[in-house]
């Protein structure tokens, strides 16, 4: 077989010219060096490594819950806030009594709120009784405090490729506020959706943003809706169900079979709420579930060997450089376990979702609940953990990755 | 058993140092690593893999990037990636044949071309000549011309950069004849009539510039290999491929850091070498790391290297950024992942690889890769036609990819950001239906985006940038492996991956890694800087 393209000679003399015609148009070409890369810049301005905050407002809302309006640091070099949608969440990096935390928390105000120089972003915090860090947020965080936190995070958003146009916030307690956000996205005119919001609280003293939902509603009476749901005995709120929310509650007010429905609320409240929504045989896609951070209780999971609920095991890490060997409880995470000795491990949804904590099992064995294992399969074949929803079962030896 | 890299203590210095861990670093450093030099690998993100990668959302893990991994072969008749990986690495892989080599549908009324096609020499040419009588003849050559070119380069790999003059013009003349043309040249050469030339080409996009400006030997070879060799993939994602070399290269004794971007390149005059700027000394990291090597292997383009590694920056040669801005930059992608409540059988979806085109007018579809209008053109996988167990039953997985000139997202600001991902997206979706029939859109359980910014956040790539420089015909695969000297501006730097000499793609990433891996090891040897 011969093959001639442009003739056998031409085509011969093309090859030899091959190398010299690749030399000749290097060396014509401008010595001028590179230009931005916008594309990158748009990545880090969407996704930052992490962002350097302050507090510019405090603002109690019920007797047990404060919100925190944070703004970029004129310390620091970053002069805006990443862009987020609206149910997405902030990691906040904390030291309390100097040990090095992180702590998801939802932004409560609206993307639009966090454009521009004067931008923002709100968290809502409810103040827990025994709670680690929030004792020492009433107690210490003021104007001016300082704050680090991740970028925007999160899958808990409407994703109207996915979902249909009527999003049914079911809520309870903090968990409003996404649903804030997203409330206040949709009445600024950026989110095109509905939002019907069921949202439960056990008092009336403990309803967050009651008044400013009524505006809301009244804003574009057509696209919000609030319907509450008290689990006191005494209710004295105007338009309220009482009990719980329940597949009747629902049925009432939402049009099940075209909405998408968005669950947010204490760990205790999804059981239920799910429970509820499984009588309406909705397929997967039509339930959202925003991720609860580490298990109340790991022992009610299935499959938790009950009989090491009380063990403390030996936990070696290798994290920077440096060995150190701790003890871990069966019943905690080894996250909390490798914070409680203030290590300062990488970390973010603490609830098995993200991969951010992702950590190589040296040896030894954990518990993982199904419920929250959110790894890839080869991370399980090849001996990766996700700390934070992870328990140990023996002793442990793990190698977690120095922070970016 | 801890190893070095759980200590996480690193050497002051290594034989090597390897910039970036993805296909042709995790190459590079397992092959050095196995030869029993000292490696680190360093990587900035917090996996291995690059592109090579996977995420979960909700009840379904996504692969991110692989389409098809060429030259594996079966464990019969290995291909040079398997070979690779079990013969030179030991690294045993649980792979995957791809049922099918590829339906192609054009979709602009009238264009009327929808076949699916079958691997094998005879099957693919019987298959085109059924579609297109008359054309056996001109097609039967075209596909040995591509053998002669695989052959020819196989002999040219033996021969380590010395083949012999005579053997090349008398054994394999056809090869250097088309190596300075493009696809259509040859196309036209061979006088291959126009429907059978759009079926040979369907998997242009896999390398990017239309087939104006495509090399034919690149191709072809892709093609051939492709026919005979089928394509394979890891059952748990390429997560599963990078994954095992980062096993394997902490078996051998290698160390890496992840989370940790190199931020220089140290270099030193060296006035013994008379026409050299000088010679690699060390690596700088993000986290502070000094590190002494002599060698360094980048999978880092040569772009982002001599414009923002090399320190100091006055040793970068002219000629250096010459090429950088003489070579065009390569396309960067888009992926829609869906995971959908149906199953391939409810969805209609047979076939594991489509590609779904307007037309087969490549310079038309490559200039609709220029603005943020949808791209005419998808290459779209079903997971599941070739792991079947690969989402829950009821199930499917389902992604569209295709490409951008990384210049169409210049201007698009955060706030807009989601919408124009979203409005793209939702075109690509509608033209998958269109194409397919498949209901798509009621079924989408979980859904997911990646853009340019996407693949720029995981990976630091230029502009996003997916594929390495355009291989056209001044620039492909043979003028790549003929100027290596010229294009090395530094004594111990060389580049592996998709910016590479082999032109990019999985196994072409992947082998690139190899190939320098064991030039290095023989500088090593020749300079005394090791003991065999």
């Amino acid at each position: 077989m011969k093959v001639n393209v442009k003739g056998h000679i031409r085509d011969l003399l093309a090859f030899k010219r091959l190398v010299p015609r690749r030399k000749k148009r290097i060396a014509r070409a401008p010595a001028e060096p590179l230009g931005p890369d916008p594309v990158n810049q748009l990545a880090r301005r969407l996704h930052p490594d992490r962002q350097h905050l302050i507090i510019a407002q405090t603002r109690d809302e019920t007797r047990t819950t404060r919100t925190f309006k944070l703004v970029a640091d004129p310390d620091s070099d970053a002069d805006r806030l990443a862009y987020f949608r609206a149910g997405q969440y902030l990691s906040l990096n904390v030291a309390v009594d100097g040990v090095q935390i992180t702590r998801p928390y939802s932004i409560s105000s609206a993307p639009f709120e966090a454009l521009g120089a004067g931008g923002f972003y709100e968290i809502t915090v409810r103040r827990a009784q025994d709670g680690f860090l929030t004792p020492h947020m009433w107690d210490s965080w003021a104007v001016g405090t300082q704050i680090e936190s991740s970028g925007p995070c999160g899958f808990f958003y409407h994703e109207p490729l996915r979902d249909t146009g009527q999003i049914v916030g079911l809520a309870g307690g903090s968990g409003i506020t996404p649903f804030r956000s997203m409330a206040r996205e949709i009445t600024y005119g950026e989110l095109d959706a509905h939002l019907l919001l069921i949202y439960g609280s056990s008092d009336e003293d403990d309803v967050v943003f009651y008044d400013e939902f009524k505006e809301l509603e009244q804003t574009a009476p057509d696209k919000i809706q609030v319907v509450h749901v008290l689990s006191c005995a005494e209710v004295s709120l105007e338009g309220c169900e009482q009990g719980f929310i329940t597949a009747d509650v629902i049925e009432k007010y939402a049009d099940v079979d075209n909405s998408s429905f968005f669950i947010c609320g204490p760990q205790a409240m999804y059981k239920f709420v799910e429970e509820e929504l499984a009588a309406f045989d909705l397929p997967a896609r039509r339930i959202r579930r925003e991720v609860f951070g580490e298990l109340k209780n790991v022992t009610q999971s299935p499959g938790f060997p009950q009989q090491l609920a009380d063990e403390t095991f030996r936990l070696k890490v290798h994290i920077g450089g440096v060995t150190t060997q701790v003890p871990a409880k069966a019943t905690e995470t080894i996250l909390v376990a490798m914070e409680r000795a203030n290590l300062a491990p990488p970390s973010q949804c603490r609830s098995g979702e993200c991969g951010f904590c992702r950590s190589r099992l040296v040896s030894g064995d954990v518990y993982v609940s199904p419920e929250s294992d959110g790894r890839r399969a080869a991370d399980k074949q090849f001996g990766y953990i996700h700390p934070c929803s992870s328990y140990p079962i023996t002793d442990l030896e793990i190698s977690v990755p120095r922070e970016r | 058993m801890a190893d070095r890299t759980s200590l996480q203590q690193l050497h002051e210095t290594y034989d090597c140092v390897v910039i970036g861990a993805g296909n042709g670093g995790l190459g590079a450093a397992a092959q050095l690593a196995a030869k029993g030099a000292t490696v680190l690998l360093l990587e900035q993100h917090n996996l291995p893999g690059g592109f090579a990668s996977s995420f979960v959302r909700g009840r379904f893990e996504f692969e991110a990037a692989l389409h098809q991994f060429c030259d594996v072969g079966p464990p019969t008749a290995k291909g040079s990636v398997r070979t690779f990986l079990e013969d030179d690495l030991g690294v045993t892989l649980d792979w995957v044949e791809i049922p099918e080599a590829y339906r192609l549908i054009l979709t602009d009324p009238g264009a009327d071309l929808d076949v699916t096609m079958p691997y094998g020499i005879q099957d693919f040419v019987d298959a085109i000549a059924r579609e297109v009588p008359g054309s056996r003849e001109s097609v039967t050559k075209y596909v040995n011309l591509c053998q002669e070119v695989v052959e020819a380069l196989e002999y040219l790999g033996q021969s380590k950069g010395n083949p012999d003059r005579s053997v090349l013009t008398k054994k394999y003349a056809n090869f250097l004849k088309t190596c300075p043309y493009t696809m259509d040249e040859v196309a036209d050469a061979l006088r291959i009539p126009e429907r059978a030339r759009k079926i040979l080409h369907a998997q242009w996009s896999y390398l990017g510039p239309p087939t104006s400006r495509l090399n034919f030997t690149v191709y072809g070879a892709m093609l051939y290999k492709f026919l005979i060799t089928s394509a394979y993939i890891p059952r748990q994602r390429s997560h599963e491929f990078a994954l095992a070399l980062d096993a394997r290269i902490r078996e051998l004794g290698g160390d890496i850091a992840y989370n940790t971007r190199v931020e220089k390149i140290l270099v030193k005059a060296c006035p013994e070498r008379s026409r050299g700027n000088g010679k690699v000394v060390g690596v700088v990291t993000s986290k502070g790391d000094q590190i002494q090597t002599g060698h360094v292997i980048s999978n880092a383009s040569p772009t982002l290297v001599y414009n923002d590694l090399i320190s100091p920056r006055t040793h970068v040669p002219e000629i250096a950024l010459r090429a950088c801005n003489a070579r065009v930059n390569g396309l960067s992608g888009f992926v829609v992942y869906m995971g959908l409540d149906a199953s391939p059988e409810e969805l209609g979806l047979n076939e594991y690889s489509y590609f779904v085109y307007a037309n087969m007018d490549t310079d038309e579809l490559y200039d609709s890769l220029k603005t943020l209008d949808a791209p005419k053109m998808q290459a779209t996988l079903c997971l599941n036609n070739a792991l079947p167990d690969c989402s829950p039953p009821g199930t499917s997985i389902v992604s569209i990819t295709t490409l951008y000139r990384p210049e169409a997202w210049r201007d698009v600001r955060p706030q807009d950001y989601v919408k124009v991902k979203n409005r793209i997206a939702n075109d690509l979706i509608a033209h998958l239906e269109q194409a397919t029939g498949a209901p798509i859109r009621e079924h989408i359980e979980e859904l997911e985006v990646a853009t340019p910014q996407t693949f720029a956040r995981y990976t630091g790539s230029y502009q996003g940038v997916i594929y390495g420089y355009e291989p056209e015909p001044w620039d492909s695969l043979i003028p790549r492996l003929m100027s290596i000297q010229d294009d090395r501006h530094f004594d111990g730097l060389e580049f592996c991956g998709g910016y590479a000499f082999r032109c990019h793609g999985y196994s072409s990433s992947f082998k690139s890694g190899q190939t320098v891996a064991l030039m290095t090891w023989k500088d090593l040897i020749e300079k005394g800087e090791i003991e065999q």
